[in-house]
C-alpha cells in the first residue's frame, strides 16, 4: 500500500523515545525551540438563528507578536467552524485533521456533518495525547438537530454551553458575556456582543490584540467576516516613506530559477496492457 | 485448454503468458450492466443502465454513479460490492492527497492510485482481483478527462468508451457518433442514444443513471426529472 506522510502514528499516542536525548542536549546547553502560542481571546455564543464565533488575531512567541493578523477561526465543515487557542501548530493540525475526517464521513453517509461528530473526533484525539497537544477549542455550528456550541480543553474534556470563551483573554471576554448575554439575541445584537467581548480581550489582555474576526453560522448558510473590526490601525505612517541604506547587493545573476516553465501538449496518458 | 491447469491461482502465469484469473475478472465485467462515458469539449458525461433484480427493489436507494471528490465522479460495470470497496479506498486516497499537498487531487493521480490498488490485488496472496472496470470522469486544470481502469490495474484515457454487456455495439455506435468538438449537452444525448441501442425494454429515468461534470468543475448526478427532460429531447 502507498505510504504517505499523513499515516496515523502507531497506536498509543506519542512515542517518547527521544526524551533521553533531549535531556542530554539541554544539559549540554542547547536551548529547546520555543513554540508559537496564540495567547488568545476566542468566544462563541448561540443566538436566535444559529451560532456566532469570534476571535482576535494576535499570535505571540513569548513577548513578541509573531503574527499581527493570523486566522484563528478554522473551517471544519460548511456548517461547522472552530476557534483555536493554545499552541498554533496544534490547533491548526488538529482542526485540519478532523476537517478531513469529517469530509470523508460526509462522502460515506451522504449527509451533512453534525457538531457532535466533530466534538467526539476532537476529544478522542486530544485525550489520547493526554494534554500534550495544547489545543483549547471553541467549536460551533448548526446541523439538523439545531445550533450547538462546545468548548474543548487540551486534556479532552468538553462543555456544552450557550456562550463560551477560551484563551488568555477569556476572563475579560466572559465578563462582557455574563453582563450582557440573553437568550434570543438577533444577528446584529449577537455580532455586537461578540465584537465587544473580543475587544475586551484585545484591550485588557497582553496575549490578545489586533483585529476581530467573526463567523456567523445559521441553518444552510455561513458568513466568515474576516477582520470585521480593526480597532488597532497603524496610526503614524511616514508619508515620506522609509529609505534604508543598501548594505549588501542582491546579485540577480546569482538567482537561479528552480523550475523551468514547460508547455505540455498531450492531455491523456496511454498505458500498454 | 492447457490454460485451465493454471487458472486456479492468481499469482501463477499460464504457459501462454496470461494471468487467467484476470481474464475471468474481465469476463465478470463483460457480463455486468452496460456503462459508458463520453468526453466533450467542455465536460464529461458518464451513464449506466440501472436494471434492478426485481420491481420490489426501492430504486431511489440504489446509486451506481458515485462522487470521489467534488470534481471527480465514477461509474462501473461488474460487481457492485467490489465497486463500493474501491470507491471507499479512492476517496480516502484523494483526501490524503488533499491533506498533504493542500491541492485537490488531479484526475490522473487519482486514477493512477486506484489502478495501483487494483494491481496490488493481482499480485498478493489470498486475494482475488476486483471484478469491476471503472470509468472515472473528472475536470481539473488540464480540462475534462475520462479514464477507464480495468481489473488488471491498467488504465487508459478515452474520448469515449463503453463497458459491460453491450460493449461492442456501444463502442461501434460511439465511434460513428463521436466528434472532437462535441458539447456537453450533445454528449449527454449521444450517451442516452448509445444506452438505448442495446436496452432491453423501455428506457426511462428510473432505469438509467447519468452523471456529468462541466466547466464549473462540480460533478453532479442528474435527477430523474432532468433525465426525463433529456429523454424527451432525444425522442
Amino acid at each position: 500500500m502507498s505510504q504517505s506522510a499523513v499515516d496515523v502514528p502507531p497506536k498509543g499516542g506519542f512515542s517518547f523515545d527521544l526524551c533521553k536525548r533531549n535531556d542530554m542536549l539541554t544539559q549540554k546547553g542547547l536551548k529547546a525551540p520555543s513554540f508559537l502560542k496564540t495567547g488568545t481571546t476566542i468566544v462563541g455564543l448561540i443566538f436566535k438563528d444559529g451560532v456566532i464565533l469570534g476571535a482576535d488575531t494576535r499570535a505571540t512567541e513569548g513577548p513578541i507578536v509573531a503574527d499581527k493578523n493570523c486566522e484563528k477561526i478554522h473551517y471544519m465543515a460548511p456548517n461547522i467552524y472552530c476557534c483555536g487557542a493554545g499552541t498554533a501548530a496544534d490547533t491548526e493540525a488538529v482542526t485540519d485533521m478532523v476537517s478531513s475526517q469529517l469530509r470523508l464521513h460526509r462522502y460515506q453517509t451522504s449527509r451533512d456533518s453534525r457538531i457532535i461528530t466533530a466534538l467526539t473526533l476532537l476529544k478522542k484525539h486530544l485525550f489520547s495525547y493526554q494534554g500534550h497537544v495544547s489545543a483549547a477549542l471553541v467549536l460551533g455550528g448548526v446541523d439538523i438537530t439545531g445550533p450547538h456550541l462546545h468548548t474543548i480543553y487540551p486534556h479532552g474534556s468538553t462543555d456544552t454551553l450557550p456562550f463560551a470563551t477560551m484563551g488568555s483573554g477569556s476572563l475579560a471576554a466572559m465578563s462582557v458575556f455574563e453582563a450582557k448575554y440573553k437568550e434570543g439575541l438577533t444577528r446584529d445584537e449577537g455580532i455586537k456582543l461578540v465584537a465587544e467581548a473580543i475587544c475586551s480581550g484585545i484591550f485588557n489582555d497582553l496575549g490578545s490584540g489586533s483585529n476581530v474576526d467573526i463567523c456567523v453560522i445559521t441553518k444552510g448558510n455561513n458568513e466568515y467576516l474576516r477582520n470585521y473590526m480593526e480597532p488597532n490601525p497603524r496610526t503614524y505612517v511616514s508619508s515620506k516613506g522609509y529609505s534604508f541604506t543598501k548594505k549588501t547587493e542582491v546579485l540577480l545573476t546569482k538567482i537561479t530559477p528552480l523550475l523551468e516553465r514547460v508547455e505540455i501538449t498531450e492531455v491523456g496518458e496511454a498505458m500498454e496492457e | 485448454m492447457g490454460d485451465s491447469q493454471y487458472s486456479f491461482s492468481l499469482t501463477t502465469f499460464s504457459p501462454s503468458g496470461k494471468l487467467v484469473q484476470i481474464e475471468h475478472a474481465l469476463t465478470a465485467v463483460g457480463s455486468g450492466q452496460t456503462s459508458l462515458g463520453i468526453k466533450a469539449s467542455n465536460g464529461v458525461v458518464i451513464a449506466t443502465e440501472k436494471k434492478l433484480p426485481s420491481i420490489l427493489v426501492d430504486e431511489a436507494s440504489v446509486q451506481k454513479i458515485q462522487h470521489l471528490t467534488p470534481n471527480i465522479g465514477t461509474v462501473y460495470s461488474g460487481m457492485g460490492p467490489d465497486f463500493r470497496v474501491l470507491v471507499r479506498k479512492s476517496r480516502k486516497q484523494a483526501e490524503q492527497y488533499l491533506r498533504l499537498y493542500k491541492e485537490p487531487i488531479p484526475v490522473t493521480q487519482l486514477v493512477r492510485e486506484t489502478a495501483t490498488v487494483m494491481q496490488e490485488f493481482t499480485q498478493s496472496g489470498g486475494v482475488r482481483p476486483f471484478g469491476v472496470s471503472l470509468l472515472v470522469a473528472g475536470y481539473d486544470d488540464k480540462g475534462p478527462q475520462l479514464y477507464q481502469v480495468d481489473p488488471s490495474g491498467s488504465y487508459f484515457s478515452w474520448k469515449a468508451s463503453a463497458m459491460g454487456k453491450n460493449v461492442s455495439n456501444a463502442k461501434t455506435f460511439l465511434e460513428k457518433r463521436y466528434t472532437e468538438d462535441m458539447e456537453l449537452d450533445d454528449a449527454i444525448h449521444t450517451a442516452i442514444l448509445t444506452l438505448k441501442e442495446g436496452f432491453e425494454g423501455e428506457i426511462s429515468s428510473k432505469n438509467i443513471e447519468i452523471g456529468k461534470i462541466g466547466a464549473d468543475k462540480v460533478f453532479r448526478v442528474l435527477t430523474p426529472a432532468e433525465i426525463d427532460d433529456y429523454l424527451a429531447e432525444v425522442e
